[in-house]
């Protein structure tokens, strides 16, 4: 007998349709799983025997042989382990021929039959091709997100095998529809002070730009950093959906809801490999943390500390907004459009050249190259934080509070949308032309900042793009001034001063 | 010999890469006698019992027997490097009438006119980041007014006055080394000591291969006194190396004048004693000049020129910069002004020459 189950399996964030083909036949009994099964998909006949016989249906003394199709996709996960018991049930004749008709499933199996929740839910579901599809009880708030009526969430081996055989109703799950509650985020009144990196805090959020914070230890450039969440404008549906295919196939955990709606924030530690930065890993292409922080912001603290390769592989995928991860099985597309805010000290003892600085220049110099030239054009703002003044320091009257800020971000962020683009950052060449051009006295200051070799081409657009958001955050008129740009070009990140000097 | 000047270079080369062959020895080696008839005596053991113990001048004539000259001919003309000898013409006036004059010296690239005004750049390796600002500043105004900038090229105050001098691209610097001029150190170096060579003077008393021998320093620091006719100190330790070199100045009766350092800055401390001590002071470039007894005239005259006062807002900002660096949260605390409206103004007073960035901050030029 054989019997055909649709399911899918992940495959970097996107789900791959995958066919549970189960065949018991007479001779010795066996239990072989084909079609390239990873170690966790293997281990699927040591749960599924245990789920089905606690379940107290028959396991079939027969030669049982399970082949996931395609054959050359690799099977990753526990996902199958539902398909794969259903499939050997209708196989052996213990479900009636026609119950799995346009029945598709994924799901991992206890060893007594209830069915738990697996990584990557939501791409999952969009693949597995049948009109119904069974799903753990647990992922059904988000896997109806996008499949809606198809999903059939279950919590018990037993709750398919009534509907199945018996006729028995779908078992209602109950759907806990409550908002999700809003977490506390850090808000800038807290902040004293520091009214330059409030400025291009402000800037970053409003356009996406790239931000570095420069400054010694205890100046408050974690602290800074940390409040750029609080600025941004919660995720439309598109990129929502989009932000919780990527936690959802990465395992982070998601809110009640089931949707992400507020922007990532993701702070890797700088021990992190090129793997976890960018994503892949054996086997799998995982989902990195640029991917995870994919329409939030990725924190990276310390940026001195990084590999430089890791640094380095960062270069792409910010130009872009997407990294390609290269595996056997294929090329895996994951999306990456993040605001980078990278903090670092100026040298390795923090004073930064200045007086009581312990450090030698070679360490400085040293220190300087560990973040390349190619990287740190592509920083479009850099402020140095100095430690706030006492005076400011002890001031009790707050700052202005991220509920201001973010309203100011807000109406850029409608602006740049009725440009055609998420946020500035995005504008292309020819839309800048349309929206950003230059008046006499502005061109007269790039020219003279292009012919000193301080800005790049890549730099002319990325000021550009800068100094329309700053334009922005004023009036929003068309064109561009002298002082939008010479603001945009006052904050960007220069390449370190005397690489060969000292 | 017909081929005797041709093979002088290779001559001297071969008798400085001797075994124990000091600069005091070869000294005397040559007091008396020319090149090719040095040379001679110590291929007949004829050198004279004051040069050297018999035991080392036997070495020597072992030695130099079996040296071929033209291939030593060859790798000098294929390095582009010059030897001359106290013998010469070409060897510079000043190093062979000093009190302890150089008897043999290496170069690569030509020594600048004598008339130039020469001032040594000097100070410690383990400088602050304001000292190689100051060196390099000190470097590139100096070259700028027509002064042949003489350092050691090392690491720190060193290699930044001769980076300033070179960005000038007026007055060819002049670099003393402690190694052959084929041995680059440090190696950080590498570009300078070649820019250097092209664009100026590059010498040194080590024959070729010769090993940066802790020794040679202090010879170094000598000869870099005797060339220059004014040695300013940047930043330098108490027990500093810069402060033999000032030894050495002040044996020659030539000026020092010290960079003033913060108090605070452990690097400055040899600078400040020397102002203790009694040394001029060397604010700027323009201090230097005068003590050359050479005009800033020019140099005042062309700040002044320069564009209008800037009004409005500009000139909100530039009252809030003080002479000293001032961080942009400070301008914005003191002019009233967003942060937004700051940057733009200070990128613009950058531009047009009315402040200069120190590090992360700005400052009234």
């Amino acid at each position: 007998m054989l019997a055909t189950v649709p399911s899918s399996t992940l495959s970097g964030v996107e789900g791959r349709s995958v066919s549970v083909e189960v065949h018991v036949a007479d001779g010795l009994p066996s239990f072989t799983i084909v079609g390239l099964p990873d170690a966790s998909c293997r281990e699927a006949r040591d749960r599924v025997r245990a789920a089905i016989v606690s379940t107290e249906l028959d396991w079939p003394q027969r030669r049982i042989t399970v082949n996931l199709a395609p054959g050359d996709v690799p099977k990753i996960g526990a996902g199958l382990d539902l398909p794969i018991a259903l499939g050997l049930l209708c196989a052996s004749g213990q479900l009636p021929e026609s119950s799995l008709d346009d029945l598709g499933a994924f799901g991992e199996l206890g060893l007594d039959g209830t069915i738990r929740s697996v990584p990557g839910a939501l791409p999952m579901v969009d693949a597995v091709k049948a009109l119904r599809v069974v799903v753990p009880a647990a992922d059904a708030r988000v896997t109806s997100l996008i499949a809606g009526s198809r999903v059939r969430p279950v919590r018990h081996l037993r709750d398919v095998t009534s509907v199945l055989s018996e006729g028995w109703p779908w078992p209602e799950v109950h759907l806990d529809l409550t908002p999700d509650p809003v977490l506390p985020v850090p808000d800038l009144c807290d902040v004293k002070g520091q009214a330059t990196a409030r400025t291009a805090l402000e800037i970053a959020a409003a356009g996406g730009h790239h931000l570095l914070l420069v400054g010694p230890p205890g100046a408050g450039k974690t602290m800074l950093a940390r409040r750029l969440g609080g600025l941004l404008p919660d995720l439309g549906r598109v990129e929502a959906l989009e932000v919780t295919r990527v936690h959802s196939a990465a395992g982070l955990p998601l809110p009640p809801s089931g949707l992400v709606t507020r922007p990532p924030f993701r702070a890797p530690h700088h021990s992190s490999s090129m793997a976890a930065l960018v994503g892949g890993g054996t086997g799998r292409a995982r989902p990195g943390e640029i991917s995870a922080a994919s329409g939030g912001v990725l924190f990276l603290d310390e940026l001195g500390e990084f590999a430089p390769s890791v640094l380095d592989a960062l270069r792409q995928p910010l130009e872009e907004g997407v990294v390609r991860v290269a595996r056997s099985g294929g090329t895996h597309e994951q999306p990456a459009r993040v605001i980078l805010v990278a903090a670092m000290n100026p040298c390795p003892c923090g004073a930064g050249g200045d007086i009581g600085c312990r450090c030698p220049p070679s360490a400085r110099v040293r220190y300087s190259r560990r973040v390349s030239g190619p990287l740190l054009d592509r920083l479009d703002l850099m402020i140095h934080v100095d430690r706030p003044a006492p005076a400011a320091l002890l001031d009790r009257a707050p700052g202005e509070c991220s509920a201001a800020v973010a309203e100011r971000v807000m109406s850029v962020r409608m602006r740049s949308q009725q440009r055609g683009v998420r946020c500035n950052a995005d504008l292309d060449d020819s839309q800048l032309d349309e929206h950003a051009s230059l008046d006499d006295e502005a061109r007269e200051l790039v020219a003279g900042a292009l012919a000193a070799g301080r800005l790049s081409a890549r730099g002319l657009r990325r000021v550009r793009c800068v100094a329309r958001t700053i334009r922005d955050l004023d009036d929003g008129e068309a064109g561009l001034r002298l002082g939008d740009v010479a603001t945009a070009l006052g904050m960007r990140a220069r390449p370190p001063m005397g690489g060969d000097r000292g | 010999m017909a081929d005797g000047p041709v093979l002088d270079g290779a001559r001297l080369t071969v008798l400085a890469q001797l075994e124990s062959m000091s600069i005091r020895r070869l000294g005397r080696l040559l007091r008396h006698h020319g090149v090719s008839e040095a040379f001679d005596r110590v291929i007949d053991g004829r050198v004279g019992a004051e040069v050297a113990d018999e035991a080392i001048r036997r070495s020597w004539t072992e030695a130099a027997r079996h040296v071929d000259l033209s291939v030593v001919r060859d790798q000098l003309e294929e390095l582009e490097v010059r030897v001359t000898s106290w013998h010469d013409e070409g060897h510079p006036s000043v190093l062979t009438t000093d009190i302890d004059p150089a008897p043999v010296l290496f170069r690569i690239g030509e020594v600048p006119p004598l008339h130039l005004p020469r001032v040594a750049v000097v100070g410690t390796r383990r400088c602050s980041g304001a000292g190689l600002e100051t060196a390099h500043e000190l470097g590139r105004e100096l070259a700028a007014a027509g002064v042949v900038v003489v350092s050691g090229l090392a690491i720190g105050v060193d290699g930044a006055a001769h980076e300033g001098a070179l960005e000038a691209g007026a007055a060819p610097p002049i670099a003393v080394v402690g190694s052959g001029p084929d041995v680059v150190y440090p190696r950080r170096h590498r570009g300078l000591w070649r820019r250097i060579g092209e664009m100026g003077c590059l010498c040194t008393e080590a024959p070729l291969g010769a090993e940066p021998a802790a020794w040679r320093f202090p010879a170094r620091n000598r000869l870099i006194a005797a060339l220059a006719d004014l040695v300013v100190v940047v930043e330098s330790r108490v027990a500093g190396g810069s402060l033999l070199t000032v030894e050495q100045a002040i044996r020659r009766g030539v000026d020092v004048m010290a960079v003033p350092g913060s108090v605070r800055n452990p690097a400055a401390d040899g600078a400040n004693q020397l102002l203790v001590d009694g040394c001029a002071p060397a604010r700027s470039a323009d201090d230097v000049l005068l003590a050359l007894g050479l005009s800033t005239v020019d140099r005042v005259v062309r700040r002044a020129g320069g564009d209008p006062l800037p009004t409005g807002e500009a000139a909100a900002v530039l009252a809030a910069i003080d002479d000293g660096p001032t961080a942009i949260d400070e301008i914005v605390a003191r002019c009233g002004l967003s942060a937004r409206a700051v940057f733009a103004q200070v990128e613009i007073l950058l531009g047009r020459g009315h402040i200069v960035a120190d590090g992360a901050r700005v400052r009234r030029s």
